[in-house]
């Protein structure tokens, strides 16, 4: 029982002052296992910030990240599963499923995720998931205003993942769950 | 020395013939001994051996030393002076006089071997009697009790399965045990289902019953993956106290001091301590016994020394000949580890310190039973080196004495203690004052800190005569004692 959390696009401090009150209140220490930043944070305090809830943090660089030495993307295992992180503003058209899904099977990866477009979306598409966390603070993007906090909790189990979503809409804090299973084929994509 | 004194009373000159005379005569003193002590066909018997115990001139088994046996045999002047508390005590604690007669006794070889033949078969003996009490359809709980406070036998699963009997966790009438072991079994292992699975595990399970038509569709088709909402509860950054997860990380803590505790157990023992795979599954299984233990008593939850009492039971339990019941052992042990533990756990709980029930009545009793057995003792430890019983007996008697013997000898005192019936806290506190009394001479002549060493690293000692010391103690009568 493996917790990752998938958050990014907080752009904090040039379009957002920090992560919403109830979203800090949840994210406590000693529950997750790994951290994955699509990027954009932008300065080094939210990293140590996102270091404190969880020593094992896994960055790639955004456009406006502040840091210049992270990855442009990044693979993790874990369990039975292979993660790709990349914050998405280097595949074009941005949030394309496509393209991204070009760049899931260049990095031989189960589950992308990827970040830019501050919404959040949760697609299977050619043998892979593509996971978008969102902006954890609601950021205005380059596309759009209209943007809701929100971030990406995944349980990893054996060959099973829960992915729980959190969402800040009007102030609540909503959660949904998404259950996705890997069979054993998944990884093998032929085209 | 006092010791000389004595032996200079008897009538046996301490020089090498005249002692090797009276060994060859002593040969057939045990048989006879033994004659008026253990009849195995007959069930009158165990009655005979059970006066005799209390007898202190006959030790009815045999398993004493070389050197204490050939004193109870010799002329009365010597026999009796045991008798006498005091003057027994001085003659046994008086190191030197002790270790004398030990070197004495022990310069023949040959008697060496002659006398463990006899301890060989005295120990078959009991350990058909055992067999033969254990075959029985209804079992004499209290002629197991009298042959299980004399020492059971280690291997086979003869321990193990009068731990059982004697901690209530096996019926005395043979044909129920099936029964009880399957529903006692089934019942652990549905305890464990639900308080020791993850979250994931629960929530797995229910959305199976839930939802039949599980997401089997997301293997085949694109697309945007299904969203399902859930409750505020569900979900593993939830809050809420009535969340499965809340209650799952608090008790990771718990967990997490549990796994600390496991590995500094017994780091001398195998079945206990390094990377086997057989002792992880036994740190494993132990976990899961002190972690169920702790969550169905969330007012005592976990205290550190609880692994060392369970130690004894699981492995015991482990080590069973009998393949079904050592594959149970977890189950086992979990239910006998709270049956022994249900009438000390108040010792564990801190707001009952100072309650008629808890550590401290229990430590003042421990000291009254000591002044009225030996004053002169009390009130040097009392009074002149301040030795208060909390400094040394608090962890005799929460972890009933696991830590200041090797792990046989705490098997050996354990069988006293489970088998004592008058309740194990009784012969605890009766084991507690034996090993004062054992060592009174240097504690009569140490001060605060050496005393302190002293019981604080208890020396090693005869087992046999600890306990005998234990039983001959005067029982504690104090005015305040509430439990029976």
């Amino acid at each position: 029982m493996v917790l990752v959390l998938a958050l990014g696009d907080l752009h904090i401090p040039h379009r957002a002052p920090d992560l919403p009150a109830k979203f800090k209140s949840m994210l406590v220490p000693g529950k997750i296992q790994h951290i994955l930043c699509t990027g954009n944070l932008c300065i080094k305090e939210v990293h140590d910030y996102l270091k404190t809830i969880c020593p094992d943090l896994h960055i790639t660089r955004g456009e406006y990240d502040e840091e210049t030495r992270y990855p442009e993307t990044k693979i993790i295992t874990i369990g039975q599963f292979k993660l790709g992180v990349c914050h998405g503003h280097q595949v074009i058209p941005w949030g394309d499923l496509d393209s991204l899904a070009m760049l899931q099977r260049q990095l031989g990866v189960d589950i992308l995720v990827t970040g830019h477009t501050h919404q959040f979306t949760a697609y299977k598409h050619e043998g892979g998931v593509v996971i978008n966390p969102g902006s954890a603070t609601g950021a205005y993007s380059s596309i759009t205003y209209d943007v809701n906090p929100s971030f990406v909790l995944m349980d990893i189990d054996g060959l099973r993942i829960v992915v729980y979503v959190y969402e800040l809409i009007d102030g609540e804090v909503k959660v949904d769950k998404i259950d996705f299973k890997k069979t054993a084929t998944t990884t093998q994509a032929s085209h | 020395m006092k010791a000389d004194s004595n032996r200079s009373n008897s009538t046996q000159p301490p020089n090498w013939l005249a002692m090797l005379n009276q060994k060859k005569k002593k040969f057939e003193l045990p048989l006879k001994v033994r004659k008026n002590v253990v009849f195995p066909d007959r069930l009158g018997s165990l009655v005979i051996g059970f006066e005799s115990k209390d007898d202190a001139i006959l030790g009815s088994d045999s398993e004493f030393e070389s050197g204490e046996e050939l004193e109870t045999f010799q002329p009365h002047a010597f026999g009796f002076e045991r008798e006498d508390d005091d003057d027994g005590h001085e003659v046994y604690n008086s190191d030197d006089g002790k270790s004398e007669l030990r070197i004495k006794h022990r310069n023949e070889k040959d008697g060496q071997n002659q006398v463990s033949v006899a301890k060989l078969i005295a120990a078959d003996e009991k350990r058909s009697d055992l067999e033969f009490e254990l075959s029985q359809k209804e079992i004499n709980l209290e002629k197991l009790q009298r042959i299980a406070s004399t020492g059971l036998p280690d291997g086979g699963s003869l321990r193990a399965t009068t731990w059982k009997l004697l901690l209530g966790y096996l019926p005395p009438s043979r044909d129920l045990w099936e029964r009880e072991l399957t529903e006692n079994r089934l019942k652990y292992k549905k305890l464990k289902e639900e308080l020791l699975s993850t979250p994931t595990e629960v929530t797995r399970t229910k959305d199976k019953s839930d939802s039949s038509s599980e997401p089997e569709t997301s293997s085949g088709t694109d697309g945007q993956l299904e969203r399902h909402e859930i409750s505020q509860e569900d979900h593993p950054l939830s809050l809420g106290k009535a969340s499965a997860w809340h209650q799952y990380f608090r008790h990771t803590e718990i967990s997490d001091q549990i796994d600390r505790d496991l590995q500094r157990t017994h780091p001398d023992l195998k079945f206990f301590s390094g990377d086997t795979p057989s002792s992880k599954k036994s740190r494993e299984a132990m976990k899961n016994i002190l972690l169920l233990f702790a969550k169905l008593n969330p007012a005592i939850c976990y205290v550190q020394g609880m692994n060392e009492v369970l130690a004894p039971i699981f492995y015991v339990f482990s080590t069973d000949a009998d393949e079904q019941n050592a594959a149970n052992a977890e189950a086992d042990s979990f239910s006998c580890f709270v049956r022994l533990l249900s009438d000390s756990v108040d010792h564990f709980c801190q707001q009952l310190d100072n309650s008629p029930v808890g550590i401290h009545s229990t430590l003042s009793r421990l000291s009254e039973m000591l002044r009225a057995n030996d004053d002169e003792l009390w009130r040097h430890l009392e009074f002149k080196t301040k030795v208060n019983p909390q400094f040394y007996a608090f962890r005799w008697i929460t972890l009933l004495l696991t830590q200041e013997f090797n792990f046989n000898s705490i098997m050996r005192i354990w069988d006293s203690l489970l088998s004592n019936p008058f309740g194990v806290q009784d012969m605890l506190l009766r084991v507690c004052c034996a090993m004062l009394l054992c060592v009174k001479s240097r504690l009569l002549s140490g001060d605060f800190t050496a005393n302190l060493k002293l019981l604080q690293h208890y020396p090693d000692i005869n087992i046999e005569f600890l306990l005998q010391v234990a039983r001959d103690l005067t029982p504690d009568t104090s005015s305040y004692r509430l439990s029976l």
